[in-house]
């Protein structure tokens, strides 16, 4: 019997600053705008002039308070602003005014599909830094988005693989952007993660010793950095080394992680509250106000969908990416018999139609709700057949007219119940040579009759539905 | 009368134009401040554009308002649009504001006519005005003896008459300190009663904006103007009441305390002035009370604390990236904010900077910063407490007289002792009126302190009211400047 | 007790240098203040505890667009600018 080789558990907790899409910076009223002429979106206080000070933007705590709300948080009922000191030029005070003595958000979770709860230390609210843009070794500096309100999730480290830290981001941008706090785009920067990881070998409990790789944004990189990572601890370990807790930056090109310390920044954030701002006392009646506003979060709603309208789990998960979506789903099933054609029209058809993820998110798509809901109900009631709704949809969807521009009445005329067995009952009636056939067991000719409700109606009729009636006729 | 008043009866009746009143000081600072160096910026154009303005109200014939037209002075601490606000250090040289601090916009509005920028310790941290990168204020009484600290500009130009007020900043006792130095009357508000929005901070838990003024009641009526809400200062709610309406309402069956903390450690002819005039108030019917305030032993260390705490933190920005002075030769980023900021700080700076950091760093924090937080909380209830046995408390406002020039210690520690009787006011952000009270074998001014309770400016300021009444002799004019 | 290494680290932390030959001094000072400031260990335990003065709270400001300054106002006092942003120049 052979050494059986050790086996590592991945453990990672996540920071993720995400920007709130507030109007304006969370201590003055420069716009929050993405982009713009380089310092075009700045005053005095923005750019830390001496002598200015910051005002706490309101919107900033409802803000937060519903993103806490969104991931099942308590909502202190005290918090306070703390200055965190470090030197770098993107930080125009020299200081970040952030939160770590009293938080705004207190413990949480967020939920994945495979049950687990990860659960959230805090959340608390923050100021970002400006941009370094450097080119031959020169630093540029722009302080547009220093100020904006970011709020930073903090985890536990609860996230045991790399398919749980997608997932887990996933849902995070799933939820702030459904309650409206943020858009979420890591590819503009309002969402950004810093991955704590450490590995320890399988059925160990202690924590092995972490790194922590700054600035991702993109889970494409995640997964990929934190893979390196992974595996970069692993031999380490293996190879009777131990890894050194340390920040990290992963280069996106050559796939694998660095050092980013220098002996220049000693890392002591010098924590204090900050005097230049007062006590947020957090009024519960606007707490409650907030949380009656809440809308139906999308992992409740995924679950209705599936119990309540036996949605399949991987079309109900679809129809609650966006916020969106899932509201027109909410408009077009009403008073439809299955809600579950409707889901099929809109993932088979629909997502055709937008393709990219914010193509999705938006959901512009030409025809409404209300389009869709008679489209549907043309169909419950047995006046058109499923091919034809489908063909139709894509006509619906091409022009944004209504079903009923494209289905006449003499469409629909034939294909009802009492129709059917009208014309049945003429096919059977007027070729009595075939009815023969078929009693001397000539299986075969049941299609002539068929054949003949097909052509009087028009091929508007249930051939399917036909050959049942014709047989209950004559049989 | 008050030299705002006597000022604004002139101008409206007139005696002399604002154009010249205004001429006439800064000829005077032409002639004089070259020994006072109260002045580290005359904004002489300015000046001159303003009062010709209020000239123009006053030919018109329209009503102008008691600080209209009146000169005066900033410290440089304020921001001041287009004006260089350099906080006397060489790491702002060159910093002209895009913006108005708070009080001048107030003040602006009312046509105040500045005069220009008062010398100051760098980063108003000090006691002699003699850590500005300017070189240090005399003090107009005797030129050989130092204004005091850090607002000393202000208290030279308003002692020296070459400006008619001044606004001062108060974190340990800039304000009165220099105030008492000088024989000139100093108010620290209340905290949040003035807006700090444009004073660069050093200390921002402690910073307060206040007079700097040749009698009360011009403390009172500059104090009236400038305290107000500010929506850009989160901290500030303004004052409760005007103060200058109150001037001269009776003192009988005040209960004016005395701590004998207070008087521990202080020179006999300071301790001999103030218990001289409380026997003058006794004499005009307030009760004198006597009792304990041991906690006050330990106001200078949490003072020091917190002050260089936040001094740590607010200083940390001047990096050469944004404004004033930059290094010329370095190699790379960071070395250029430390080779910036080595040079551009002066040692007394450096070493609060240093020390600031140091109680704020991981594993001194409790020790020193939290510890320091509780204690304060244990001084203002202490205050609370003593300000249910006395309306207001009487101390000095310094242990001593000016010293001479050059002649502060080059001990940190035994410098800081200077602030003994001043910080326990800002620890607990109490209101103090340092007003003038005697003077000293050598004839240098002594002051003694009145403190009240939060945002009562105006039971301080009239109880130093009536004891300006009563010993006009304690308010001597210097030879300098402008005479009225 | 304050050391040397004290001192550097805190140096550090603060962006200033300290010339080797005062390093000794400097340290001498801090540990002078600091035995100063170690006096408040005698202070009774303080159980009031502080929040900030005058105990203020909820002061906000309406999320409303105030109109930024132009980036020349902005840059204005800048040591060294260069294409609307403040530049470090690093190039010799």
């Amino acid at each position: 019997m052979g050494c059986e080789a050790v086996k590592y558990e991945l453990v990672s907790g996540f920071e993720t600053h995400i920007e709130l899409s507030t109007k304006t910076k969370i201590f003055c009223g420069c716009t929050t705008q993405f982009g713009g002429d380089p310092n075009t979106h700045c005053c005095p206080v923005c750019i830390g002039l001496p002598g200015t000070l910051p005002v706490l933007n309101r919107e900033v705590v409802r803000f937060a308070i519903k993103a806490g709300l969104a991931v099942h948080g308590k909502i202190a009922d005290i918090a306070k602003m703390d200055r965190k000191n470090y030197c770098y030029p993107d930080l125009s005070k020299a200081y970040q005014i952030s939160q770590l003595y009293a938080p705004l958000i207190i413990g949480g979770y967020v939920e994945l599909s495979n049950g687990r709860k990860i659960r959230l230390h805090h959340i608390h609210i923050e100021e970002d830094a400006g941009k370094l843009i450097h080119r031959h070794g020169d630093t540029y500096v722009d302080y547009n988005r220093g100020g904006v309100p970011l709020i930073e999730i903090v985890s536990e480290p609860d996230i045991r693989s790399i398919d749980e830290a997608k997932e887990y981001v996933e849902r995070l941008q799933q939820v702030m952007r459904w309650v409206g706090v943020s858009d979420c785009k890591m590819q503009e920067g309002s969402m950004r993660c810093d991955v704590n990881i450490s590995v320890r070998p399988e059925g160990t409990e202690a924590f092995g010793t972490r790194t922590e790789i700054k600035n991702m944004n993109s889970i494409t990189n995640i997964a990929r950095a934190m893979e390196y990572e992974y595996d970069r601890q692993v031999d380490l370990i293996e190879s009777g080394g131990k890894v050194v807790q340390e920040t990290l930056r992963f280069d996106d090109v050559t796939g694998t992680t660095s050092s980013m310390r220098s002996k220049e920044d000693a890392h002591d954030y010098r924590y204090f509250r900050d005097p230049d701002l007062v006590t947020i006392n957090v009024p519960r009646d606007e707490v409650e106000a907030l949380r009656a506003e809440m809308p139906e979060l999308p992992a409740d709603k995924c679950r209705r969908y599936i119990e309540e309208y036996s949605i399949p789990e991987k079309d109900a998960q679809l129809l609650t990416k966006y916020r969106r979506i899932s509201e027109y789903f909410d408009e077009a099933i009403d008073g439809v018999k299955s809600p579950k054609t409707v889901s099929n029209f809109i993932i088979g058809q629909m997502f055709r139609r937008t393709e990219t993820e914010s193509d999705k998110e938006l959901f512009a798509v030409p025809t409404t709700p209300a389009q869709l809901n008679e489209l549907v109900k043309l169909l419950d009631s047995g006046k058109i057949r499923n091919n034809l709704a489908k063909s139709t949809l894509e006509k619906m969807l091409d022009s944004g007219k209504g079903a009923t521009d494209f289905i006449s009445e003499s469409d629909m005329g034939g294909v009802d119940d009492a129709a059917l067995l009208e014309l049945c009952k003429n096919a059977v009636d007027s070729n009595p040579k075939a009815v023969e056939d078929f009693k001397n067991g000539k299986e075969k000719a049941i299609k002539a009759l068929v054949g003949n409700v097909m052509k009087n109606s028009r091929g508007k009729a249930d051939a399917m539905a036909a050959e049942a009636k014709i047989k209950e006729l004559i049989g | 009368m008050g030299k705002i008043a006597k000022i604004h009866e002139m101008l409206t009746t007139g005696q002399c134009s604002c154009a010249e009143l205004t001429k006439s000081y800064l000829k005077a600072i032409e002639s004089d401040n070259g020994e006072l160096n109260a002045y580290v910026c005359v904004t002489g154009d300015e000046a001159m554009k303003t009062a010709e303005a209020v000239d123009k109200k006053i030919a018109a014939g329209e009503t102008i308002g008691l600080l209209e037209g009146v000169p005066m002075a900033l410290k440089d601490n304020m921001s001041t649009k287009g004006i260089d606000t350099t906080c006397c250090s060489k790491i702002l040289t060159g910093y002209k504001p895009i913006f108005d601090a708070t009080v001048w916009e107030l003040l602006k509005e009312q046509n105040a006519v500045m005069l220009g920028k008062t010398n100051m310790d760098e980063f108003a941290m000090g006691s002699s005005c003699e850590n500005s990168y300017f070189g240090g204020a005399a003090n107009p009484v005797d030129t050989n003896h130092v204004a005091g600290g850090s607002s000393g500009g202000a208290a030279s130009a308003v002692g020296g008459n070459i400006a008619a007020y001044g606004l001062g900043s108060d974190t340990g006792g800039s304000i009165r300190q220099p105030a008492s130095f000088c024989g000139v009357v100093g108010l620290k508000p209340t905290y949040g009663a003035v807006s700090r929005y444009g004073l660069i901070a050093y200390a921002s838990s402690l910073d307060q904006i206040g007079p700097v003024t040749s009698s009360v009641e011009d403390a009172a009526l500059v104090f009236d103007a400038i305290s107000k809400p500010d929506k850009r200062d989160s901290t500030c709610k303004g004052s409760a009441s005007p103060t200058f309406d109150k001037l001269g309402s009776d003192i009988k069956g005040m209960k004016i305390g005395i701590a004998r903390e207070y008087l521990d450690g202080v020179r006999d002819d300071v301790k001999e002035a103030v218990l001289a005039a409380a026997e003058l108030y006794k004499g005009m019917g307030a009760e004198i009370v006597y009792f304990d305030l041991p906690i006050l032993k330990f106001a200078l260390p949490v003072y020091y604390i917190i002050a260089c705490a936040e001094a740590s933190s607010n200083l940390g920005r001047y990096d050469g990236i944004r404004y004033g002075y930059k290094t010329e030769h370095y190699t790379g980023t960071h070395d250029m904010i430390c080779r910036t900021r080595s040079e551009g700080f002066g040692e007394e700076v450096k070493r609060r900077i240093l020390l600031g950091t140091y109680v704020l760093s991981a594993g001194y924090y409790d020790a020193y910063y939290k510890k320091a937080q509780d204690l304060r909380g244990t001084i203002i209830k202490a205050f609370n407490n003593a300000f249910e046995q006395c309306d207001v408390i009487l101390a000095p406002t310094v242990p001593m007289t000016a010293f001479e020039k050059g002649h502060a210690t080059s001990d940190p520690v035994e410098t800081y002792l200077t602030d003994i009787c001043t910080v326990p006011v800002n620890i607990a952000g109490l209101p103090g009126v340092s007003v003038p009270c005697g003077f000293n074998q050598k004839g240098m001014p002594i002051g003694m302190q009145l403190i009240g309770k939060s945002f009562d400016e105006a039971t301080i300021l009239n109880a130093a009211y009536h004891y300006q009444q009563a010993a006009p002799d304690k308010f001597k004019e210097t030879k300098w400047g402008v005479k009225l | 007790m304050v050391t040397r290494e004290d001192v550097e680290n805190i140096a550090l932390l603060s962006k200033l240098f300290v010339p080797e030959e005062e390093l000794d001094g400097l340290t001498e000072s801090m540990q002078e203040i600091i035995n100063f400031a170690d006096a408040i260990n005698n202070a009774p335990a303080g159980d009031e505890g502080f929040d900030n003065i005058n105990n203020l709270s909820n002061v906000f400001r309406e999320d409303e667009v105030i109109e930024s300054y132009p980036s020349e106002e902005i840059l204005k006092n800048a040591p060294e600018q260069a294409e609307d942003h403040f530049l470090v120049r690093n190039r010799e």
